[in-house]
C-alpha cells in the first residue's frame, strides 16, 4: 500500500487568478485509512518569503474534525469555491515576496502532520528588481 | 499539482529549524520554568515580608520593654559585607519574662553601616521604650512598625517572572497543537467547515492611510503629512547627542583627573574612551546640520488632488517650497520602497531596498525669497503593475513622494510623504474591465 497523500487541484489546471475571481477545485485524500484521521483543515492563505521574518494571514479556514467526518463522503474529492481578496497581490520583488497557496493539512491520529499546497497567483503584477544608484 | 509542503526548513528568526511539536513543548516548558520560580519567589516574599509586617502593624500588641543591649549584625554578600541593628530587649508578658534581640520584623540585611549606626544611637541602654509583641508567639517583638518600601519594590521580580512566563505559557497552551494557519485565522474552529468570516477590510494588508485624507489642500485636494517633522527630528537627535555627550563628559572627568587636575590622566581608559569621543563629535555635527535644515529652510508642502492612488492613474501634485534661499536644485520623486524586519540573534534588523524611483519634477539654479514660496504644479503617473501598499508585522511596501533640496552653501535635506496605493481597481473581477489573466 502506499504512502498516503493528498491531491489538490484547480479547476480547468487553472494557475493565475484575478482579485475577486472565485477558484474552485478539489482536493482528496489518497490511501489513508479510514478512521485514522483525526482532522482536515483546509486553508487558501498567503504568505511571505524574502529576508524578513515570514508573515503569513489565512482568507479561508476550514477545519474537519474526525466526529463529523463521512468517510464514504471522503472517498470521493472534496469540492471547494473560495472568491478571492483585492488584496494583497502576488508579488516577486527584490528582498520580499507574496505567496498564495490553497493548503490541505491533515492530522492523523498517529504520526505527523501530512501537509500539501497548491501554489497559485494573484493578480498580475510585474516583479520588482532593485532600483540602481 | 500538489507538492510536500516543507514546514520545518527554514533559515532564520522566528522560523523554525526543527520538529514544531518538540519546539512548543521547549518553549513551555522555558516558560513554565519562568512562572514557577516567578510563583515561588512571590511566595516566599509574601510569607516572609509582606505577611509579617501586615501582622505587626495589625495584629501585634502594644507593650514597653528595657534596652539590654545593641550591636550591628553583619553578614557577607556578593557584593560586600551587609548589615542590620540587633537590640536586645527585655519585657514582661502575663507576669512572664520575655528576652529577645530584634529591631524589625524582616530581620533583613543591607548595605550601608552608617545608617544601621545612627538607628542604634536612637536607643539608649536601660531606658525604657515602646515595644510590639506578637500574641500567638509573644518570644517574638520589634520596636518598630510599618511597611518597608523595598518589600514592594523587591515584588517586581517575582512579578517580572510571572508575568512573562505566565503569559507566555499561556499563549504557548493555546496554540498548543495547533496548524500556523488555525492560529493566523483565530484558532477556534470545530464544527465541520467552520469557515472564518472575511476581513472587515475591502483592501486586507494595505495600509488605511486615514491620516493622509484628515488635512485638506489650499491648492489639491488634500496636503500630505511629513513622514518626520524637522523639528522632532531635531529633538530627537539633539536630546540623544546631549546624553552621549554627558556620558563622554562625565567619563572623560572621571579619567583626566577632574580634568587635568592633581591626579595625572588614566591613560587605557583614555585611550578606550577615545572612539566615544569621536562618535559625540560627529552626533554634535548630525546636531548642527539638522539646526541648520530645521531654521534655514522653510516648510514644505506637498498636496495632492486624490488620496489613496492607484496603478495607472495620473495625479496632480503641488509643491510649496518656503524660506530665503539660493537653490542649486529642487527634485521631486516618486518612491516604492520594500522593508523586511528579522531577528538576528537578539538584534531585531530592518532591511529596505528602493524598488521604484520616478523624478516627478526638478528645477535647478534659482532663489526663494522670504514670504514668497516657490510653488509648482505637475503631474505623477503611478506606474502601472506595480506592487501596491502593503504592511504586515515583518514585512512592508511602501510609498512615497520625496522633496530633495540642494541649497547654495548649506546642507542638503530630504523631506518624505508617505501616500498609499491600492490594488489597480481595472484588474477585479466584477469592475469595469476586468479580466482573467
Amino acid at each position: 500500500m502506499s504512502d498516503p497523500y493528498v491531491a489538490i487541484s484547480f479547476d480547468d489546471d487553472a494557475q493565475e487568478f484575478m482579485p475577486g475571481e472565485t477558484i474552485s477545485g478539489q482536493f482528496k485524500l489518497e490511501s489513508f485509512d479510514p478512521g485514522s484521521v483525526k482532522a482536515i483543515e483546509f486553508s487558501v492563505l498567503w504568505y511571505t518569503e524574502g529576508k524578513g521574518d515570514e508573515d503569513l494571514d489565512v482568507h479561508e479556514f476550514r477545519r474537519i474534525e474526525a466526529d463529523d467526518m463521512n468517510w464514504s463522503a471522503f472517498r470521493r474529492a472534496e469540492q471547494f469555491d473560495v472568491t478571492l481578496p483585492l488584496s494583497p497581490l502576488s508579488y516577486e520583488g527584490s528582498i520580499m515576496k507574496i505567496r498564495w497557496c490553497a493548503r490541505v493539512r491533515v492530522f492523523p491520529k498517529r504520526g505527523r502532520e501530512i501537509v500539501a499546497e497548491l501554489p497559485f497567483v494573484l493578480g498580475n503584477l510585474q516583479p520588482a528588481r532593485p532600483h540602481a544608484g | 499539482m500538489s507538492r510536500l509542503f516543507r514546514v520545518y526548513q527554514k533559515k532564520r528568526g522566528n522560523r523554525r529549524t526543527g520538529s514544531r511539536a518538540l519546539g512548543s513543548f521547549g518553549e513551555l516548558v522555558f516558560f513554565g520554568l519562568f512562572l514557577l520560580i516567578g510563583c515561588a519567589g512571590l511566595v516566599v516574599m509574601v510569607t516572609t515580608l509582606l505577611i509579617p509586617e501586615w501582622r505587626v502593624n495589625h495584629e501585634f500588641v502594644e507593650t514597653t520593654c528595657v534596652i539590654l543591649a545593641k550591636q550591628i549584625g553583619s553578614q557577607d554578600g556578593e557584593d560586600g559585607t551587609l548589615y542590620r541593628p540587633e537590640i536586645e530587649i527585655e519585657y514582661q508578658i502575663a507576669g512572664k519574662q520575655y528576652r529577645t534581640r530584634t529591631y524589625d520584623i524582616t530581620g533583613t540585611y543591607s548595605s550601608g553601616r552608617a545608617d544601621k549606626e545612627k538607628i542604634l544611637k536612637q536607643f539608649d541602654i536601660g531606658k525604657r521604650y515602646d515595644c510590639w509583641y506578637d500574641p500567638r508567639h509573644p518570644e517574638v517583638a520589634v520596636l518598630v512598625r510599618g511597611y518597608s518600601v523595598l518589600a514592594w519594590v523587591l515584588l517586581a521580580v517575582p512579578g517580572t517572572f510571572i508575568l512573562i512566563g505566565g503569559g507566555g505559557f499561556i499563549y504557548r497552551l493555546l496554540h498548543w497543537g495547533k496548524s500556523a494557519e488555525r492560529c493566523a485565522a483565530g484558532g477556534k474552529a470545530t464544527d465541520i467547515f467552520e469557515r472564518r468570516g472575511r476581513a472587515p477590510s475591502e483592501y486586507p494588508s494595505v495600509p488605511v492611510g486615514a491620516d493622509m485624507t484628515n488635512s485638506p489642500g489650499t491648492r489639491l485636494k488634500y496636503r500630505l503629512p511629513i513622514s518626520t517633522s524637522a523639528t522632532w527630528a531635531l529633538v530627537g537627535i539633539g536630546l540623544f547627542c546631549l546624553f552621549w555627550n554627558g556620558f563622554v563628559l562625565v567619563a572623560s572627568y572621571f579619567v583626566t583627573g577632574g580634568f587635568f587636575g592633581p591626579g595625572k590622566i588614566d591613560w587605557i581608559p583614555f585611550l578606550i574612551l577615545i572612539p566615544f569621543m569621536l562618535v559625540g563629535i560627529v552626533l554634535i555635527g548630525a546636531f548642527i546640520r539638522q539646526l541648520l535644515i530645521t531654521t534655514g529652510v522653510g516648510q514644505t508642502f506637498v498636496e495632492i488632488s486624490d488620496h489613496p492612488l492607484f496603478p495607472g492613474e495620473r495625479y496632480d501634485l503641488l509643491v510649496s517650497q518656503a524660506g530665503r534661499l539660493q537653490m542649486n536644485s529642487l527634485v521631486v520623486i516618486l518612491v516604492c520602497e520594500e522593508s523586511a524586519t528579522y531577528q538576528q540573534g537578539t538584534d531585531t534588523r530592518t532591511e529596505t531596498s528602493r524598488v521604484y524611483e520616478q523624478e516627478l519634477f526638478r528645477r535647478e539654479s534659482f532663489e526663494i525669497h522670504r514670504g514668497l514660496p516657490l510653488e509648482e504644479r505637475f503631474q505623477m503617473d503611478v506606474p502601472a503593475g506595480m506592487m501596491h501598499s502593503f504592511k504586515s508585522d515583518h514585512n512592508e511596501v511602501s510609498w512615497k513622494v520625496v522633496v530633495k533640496g540642494d541649497v547654495d552653501h548649506w546642507p542638503d535635506y530630504e523631506r518624505s510623504y508617505p501616500v498609499i496605493v491600492y490594488p489597480s481597481s481595472s484588474d477585479e473581477v466584477g469592475r469595469e474591465g476586468s479580466r482573467r489573466i
